[in-house]
């Protein structure tokens, strides 16, 4: 039904998503503010691996790292650099958001002009407008990335699972962000974890982007126009919780490509157009019907209530098996 | 055919210069003006600026060119977008000899715009006034980008991707850097100077002074018994349907209309760079603020012609003026957030009556200091 082309596509934007919007509500829960620049880290992350393809003819793979240190130091210099003087200045919320703007818009500049060097010292004519870097490793019979994309998002999550949940700064971490004057008065450098959180962002975003260039075409703008998927996967999964993003990612990268695939199976190559329109829609909805996300559904009851119904046919078994070990 | 006169300054054309940034301007002042009436005045975050005038311009473009057609009586074998492009010269020649024509389809298209603009600000509104002012941002700036897919995709309407070219409706005004431009602008002019006088009413009046209520304090204005809902409401409806006709206004002029035309940078970032730049909730300051960028915008055109040899080739005009407005919009975050000319405070009576209580205040505040001696 749907083409085989579309669920490569799907595991893949669905994976990069998850990895993009874990970034974004990162940089959302410590400043409160919808980072709309939060795109162009991901083409710090294209034009990283493209630029050292070109030169050196290193895997995306093997620069994903160097994309991640180039893309947190940016993210990080945002922050310091502008975010944070014009909110100690008492700058209004929507002064913020249009300054984050204004940040993409700048970006979009600075990668258009380094793009035009590439074009104008190296000939490299594709500079500003370049097709997926080919050489990427096969696996059953399509490329590796629809392996590594997702294995990457599982670690992360994982990863982050880890330094949240069992390190002593993962704890303050959940603490600045829960309740920063409380956090300060423990003695917690919250500003500290602020910065580790944006770097860990803007890394995100521009890893993904190197995994992107292995994927589809990029250009100046290519992570400026992501920005709406990756705040509607953010939206979905609560803007608040980190794991939500995972899941809200996946779901709109993947739930995009599979309806686009499955509507072009059913209404033809026009649904092509539309295939943007599938997570502002979703976004739509959740901010309409449940503004909180996925984070806010009772999953609490769902989970006891699953482990209440397991529990009890765990009991049942237990005993059935004890009674049958007696009559032995 | 009239000619207006050429005068060469510092290797400027001159009239030229001022013909054009005086066009940009008053389409700029339009947009911006409305642009305040939502966020300066009522604290509406509208990302979504774009959205509105591209819903406009596609619909009159599309509309009046059908209507023109219609009844001039050329025939497009039913296929409007399909053979618009073969008969576009023939189009025009025609309306260049009906001028009444052309005016009453240009009104007819702003004031269709006007009305799609309030359909879509009425639909926009819906989650506007039930969502916090982050959330509403992120939704309207991706309703925006959604909608510029929308008219690239859809083709019946403006033909899709490419766009399609749109009937000289000024052409009757001869062409080029002729009296047509000049035409153009006195039509601009007009408009933007009744946006003008509307938002400065609208401003200096008790409304006004509901709108910045609404804007400062939701819940005592609620207090008070003002419907916020319905007024943000209204506010983000009317100034849809306003900056729609300057959507129209600008497809007319420029005869052609397509999806790449309407991009987030400049109709809704330099908009609001303009109202920052001048000073958000103050009509003067943001006209000022409008007129500064379109000079400074237009100026960087002519600086760059004239450093062209001494700059670097991959140096992109384009690109340095992305990076060179967004870094003054960030400085004038953070140096003077009030803009050129800030907002001011309203007093709530008439100077008069609150200089005499202020007189009586005085005068008892020092019996009071007296008494106890």
């Amino acid at each position: 039904m749907v083409e085989f082309t579309y669920v490569v596509s799907s595991i893949i934007f669905g994976s990069l998503f998850g990895m993009m919007a874990i970034g974004l509500t990162l940089t959302y829960i410590t400043t409160k503010v919808p980072n709309f620049a939060y795109g162009s880290f991901v083409t710090v992350g294209l034009y990283t691996s493209y630029s050292l393809y070109r030169f050196e003819a290193i895997t995306p793979y093997l620069s994903a790292p160097i994309a991640f240190g180039i893309g947190g130091l940016t993210s990080i210099l945002m922050y310091l650099g502008i975010l944070r003087p014009l909110a100690r200045r008492g700058s209004p919320l929507v002064s913020l958001m249009i300054a984050t703007l204004a940040i993409d818009i700048a970006f979009v500049g600075i990668f258009g002009t380094y793009a035009n060097y590439l074009r104008y010292t190296y000939v490299f004519i594709d500079s500003l407008n370049f097709t997926e870097i080919l050489g990427d490793f096969s696996i059953f019979g399509s490329q590796g990335l629809i392996l590594a994309a997702p294995l990457t998002l599982a670690l992360i999550t994982i990863g982050l699972y880890l330094l949240l949940t069992r390190t002593k700064f993962g704890v303050a971490m959940r603490a600045s962000v829960e309740n920063p004057s409380l956090a300060r008065v423990l003695g917690i450098d919250v500003e500290k974890v602020y910065v580790f959180a944006w770097f860990l962002a803007g890394g995100l975003a521009a890893m993904s982007g190197s995994y992107y260039t292995l994927y589809s075409q990029g250009g100046i703008a290519t992570g400026s126009g992501l920005i709406v998927e990756i705040f509607a996967a953010s939206v979905l999964g609560g803007l608040s919780s980190l794991y939500g993003a995972a899941i809200g990612g996946v779901i709109i990268g993947a739930g995009e490509n599979l309806l686009t695939g499955g509507g072009i199976s059913v209404f033809g190559n026009g649904v092509l157009d539309y295939q943007k329109g599938i997570p502002l829609v979703l976004m739509i909805l959740t901010l309409l019907v449940f503004p909180q996300g996925l984070a806010s559904l009772p999953w609490i009851r769902v989970v006891t209530r699953i482990r209440r119904i397991s529990g009890r046919l765990l009991g049942g078994i237990r005993r059935l098996s004890a009674r049958g070990l007696r009559r032995c | 055919m009239l000619n207006v006169p050429s005068v060469v300054f510092l290797g400027i054309d001159v009239v030229k210069f001022a013909v054009n940034l005086g066009t940009a301007y008053m389409l700029f002042l339009a947009v911006s003006l409305t642009l305040n009436l939502e966020a300066g005045y009522t604290g509406v975050p509208n990302f979504g600026k774009v959205m509105f005038l591209a819903g406009g311009a596609a619909v009159s473009a599309s509309v009046c060119g059908r209507l023109a057609v219609f009844i001039l009586g050329i025939n497009v074998h039913g296929d409007y977008n399909g053979y618009i492009v073969t008969v576009i010269n023939q189009v025009n020649a025609s309306l260049s000899q009906n001028p009444v024509l052309c005016v009453e389809l240009i009104l007819l298209g702003t004031l269709l715009a006007a009305g799609v603009g309030a359909i879509m600000g009425f639909l926009a509104s819906y989650p506007a006034i039930r969502l916090r002012e982050d959330y509403l941002g992120m939704l309207l700036l991706a309703s925006a980008q959604f909608f510029q897919i929308f008219l690239g995709a859809y083709a019946p309407l403006i033909g899709g991707t490419q766009g399609i070219s749109v009937p000289n409706f000024f052409g009757w005004a001869g062409s080029g850097i002729g009296v047509r431009d000049v035409a153009v602008l006195g039509f601009l002019t007009v408009f933007a100077i009744s946006v003008f006088v509307f938002v400065e009413r609208v401003a200096r009046s008790p409304l006004g002074r509901t709108l910045r209520a609404v804007r400062d304090n939701e819940l005592a204005s609620r207090a008070l018994g003002k419907n916020d809902v319905a007024i943000r409401r209204n506010v983000i409806v009317i100034a849809a349907a306003i900056s729609a006709m300057a959507g129209a206004l600008l497809t007319f002029q420029v005869a052609s209309v397509g999806p790449g035309t309407w991009d987030r940078v400049t109709w809704t970032f330099w908009i609001w760079v303009m109202v920052i730049i001048g000073g958000s909730g103050n009509n003067r300051g943001v006209a000022l603020g409008a007129l500064s960028f379109a000079f400074l915008f237009d100026m960087i055109d002519q600086v760059q012609f004239a450093f062209q040899p001494y700059l670097p080739d991959f140096v992109d005009v384009n690109f340095l003026r992305y990076i060179l407005f967004a870094a003054l919009l960030i400085l004038i975050l953070a140096f003077r957030p009030g803009g050129i000319l800030p907002e001011k405070s309203s007093p709530t009576l008439p100077k008069r009556t609150l200089h005499g209580i202020m007189g009586r205040e005085n005068a008892k505040g020092e019996m009071d200091q007296k008494e106890p001696a």
